[in-house]
């Protein structure tokens, strides 16, 4: 298999507080990996620390073999890493058509050049009339991203994501907070990705659905890696079930 | 009513247009807290009128208020990159205070005497108010020509992203911080003509005609007619301009009437009298729809689809 990203020893500190605290990490083409965690565990902070929201306090981050930690957020975006938010982020003031032509000007976003370029050309709009059905998000197109409920701006999320036609997709929590008919129409979607040979990384809550989904599973508790593995061998590992139950008594 | 009264409210109106317009790409399409745009106003008011005082021509000076404003603007972009919204509000008035007394202390801007200036000359003759707001008007249209076209381009995109959600917009390859500041420089440089043209129209300024409460006049102009449209803007510049004119007994309380009206359409109507969701523009619409029927976009007709093919189904 190839080797898309490489992390290693990763560190992100926030004064004294260690929210990740030396990570290693191998992601393949054409994988779907899986990063569980109890709650506060680092896994939002890893996406950031990854993705260029944050600078990693230490450590390397190799994107197709290209040293790439530190690399600001929107740099990262052209270079095809694509991310979601837990806590959605629409452009609450645009259509839902509208949110996801502006992620599908991914690469024109080039300073004062960019003026010069029209932005819904029939090029750019049939791209994301057609994300916008592989997404199912067909009904409420038009409608204003501030007017639908969370189940669709997680798929806006995603489909946001898929139109800079990423190398690899990273999903922070798609199914939070979600119905359970939501949450099999997620799932159904990102089995579909991953059908089509999408890279992907997945930080999810809903344990059933990550073992269901991932080829491996990498478990965050406290900033470290306390195991990685097939979802059987996770399921199986004794310091997962501690760290999600705590431990058990001596007697 | 004279017509040389006439236009000489009207050349006013169009000028305060110009600011309106320049304080909306900064506030109403790229979201930046802006309290301070009579500093720049200033900025190319003195610059155009230093130029012209020393001999040099009318037209150049405009091109060099708007570069000067301009690059003071890409200062100003800077500083902004690390101030949150009210943070940067206050920044902003504090620069407009600093600004004003600058113009009041400099023997280049004349001091508290403030700086004296001809009407330029056009076609071989001085221009009279009618062909100066004539001259205005021309700036008006070409401003809001260029307006249309970054609204339609992937430069306007940007800068709608970002009044949105900067983070979101980061995450789909918007570089924030370079559209933020040539947001800024655009603006600031809009106003520096404003400036130019002011000093000219004026043939004198002094610092108070570039204080902060010039700043918030021209903030509830945008606000009264609608930030972040076209036509907001243009509509608060010209109605808060010629309000006073009608109203001979508000005149006196002039910034009183716009600072209230401001107060009462952030509270109650804060998308403005013509901003998108008000009533009042849906109202219009709603009758103009009558007449011209919508255009459908390419999102209306995915939805159309996606109906006729759900009910074919069923």
């Amino acid at each position: 298999m190839k080797e898309l990203m490489r992390i290693e020893d990763l560190k992100m500190y926030f004064g004294g507080l260690k929210a990740i605290d030396g990570f290693d990490l191998t992601i393949n083409q054409g994988e779907t990996l899986g990063i569980i965690g109890p709650n506060g565990a680092g896994k939002t902070t890893l996406f950031n620390a990854i993705c260029g929201v944050y600078k990693p306090t230490a450590g390397k981050v190799f994107f197709e073999g290209k040293e790439v930690q530190g690399t600001p957020a929107h740099e990262m975006a052209k270079m095809g890493i694509a991310r979601t938010f837990q806590i959605s982020k629409p452009l609450a003031g645009l259509s839902i058509f509208d949110n996801v032509v502006a992620a599908a000007g991914v690469h024109e976003y080039t300073g004062i050049s960019s003026y010069f370029k029209k932005s819904h050309t029939k090029e750019v709009e049939d791209k994301v009339a057609a994300v916008i059905k592989r997404t199912g998000l067909e009904d409420v197109a038009n409608k204003k991203a501030s007017d639908v409920s969370l189940g669709y701006l997680r798929r806006l999320e995603i489909a946001r994501a898929l139109v800079t036609e990423p190398k690899l997709i990273m999903l922070d929590e798609p199914c939070a907070g979600l119905s359970n008919f939501a949450i099999n129409e997620i799932t159904e979607l990102v089995m579909k990705l991953k059908a089509e040979g999408q890279s992907i990384v997945l930080i999810e809550h809903n344990l059933p659905i990550t073992m269901k989904v991932c080829d491996r599973i990498t478990v965050l508790s406290y900033g470290k890696k306390i195991a990685e593995g097939t979802p059987d061998e996770v399921k199986n590992d004794r310091g997962v079930i501690e760290a999600y139950l705590g431990e058990e008594d001596e007697d | 009513m004279g017509s040389a009264y006439l236009f000489s409210i009207l050349s006013t109106a169009a000028i305060f247009t110009l600011l309106a317009l320049s304080l909306n790409i900064i506030t109403g399409y790229a979201g930046q807290a802006m309290m301070g745009i009579a500093a720049f106003f200033g900025i190319g008011a003195y610059t155009a009128a230093i130029i012209t005082v020393a001999g040099g021509n009318f037209w150049l000076a405009l091109i060099v208020a708007i570069i000067v404003s301009g690059i003071f603007g890409v200062l100003l972009g800077v500083i902004s990159l690390r101030l949150q919204a009210d943070f940067l509000a206050i920044t902003t008035i504090g620069i407009n205070f600093v600004m004003a007394a600058v113009f009041n202390s400099l023997k280049i801007t004349g001091g508290t005497l403030g700086l004296t200036t001809t009407k330029p000359m056009l076609f071989g003759t001085q221009m009279n108010n009618t062909s100066f707001f004539l001259v205005t008007l021309v700036f008006i249209v070409i401003v809001c020509l260029l307006i249309t076209k970054m609204r339609h381009s992937w430069f306007g995109m940007a800068l709608a992203s970002i009044e949105n959600d900067p983070g979101a917009s980061r995450s789909f390859g918007i570089n924030v911080n370079k559209y933020q500041i040539l947001a800024f420089t655009i603006g600031t440089a809009l106003a520096g003509l404003a400036g130019g043209l002011y000093s000219h129209r004026m043939g004198f300024i002094s610092s108070s005609d570039f204080a902060f409460v010039v700043s918030i006049e021209i903030v509830s102009m945008c606000v009264i007619g609608g930030l972040g449209t076209l036509r907001g803007p243009i509509f608060g510049a010209v109605f808060l301009s010629i309000l006073p004119e009608v109203l001979r007994f508000a005149n006196d309380y002039r910034e009183l009437v716009s600072a209230l009206l401001l107060v009462i359409m952030v509270r109650f109507m804060p998308e403005g009298l013509l901003g998108d969701d008000s009533p009042v523009w849906k109202a219009i619409m709603k009758l103009w729809r009558k007449f011209v029927p919508k255009k459908k976009t390419r999102a209306d007709l995915i939805v159309d689809d996606y109906l006729a093919e759900k009910g074919g189904k069923s």
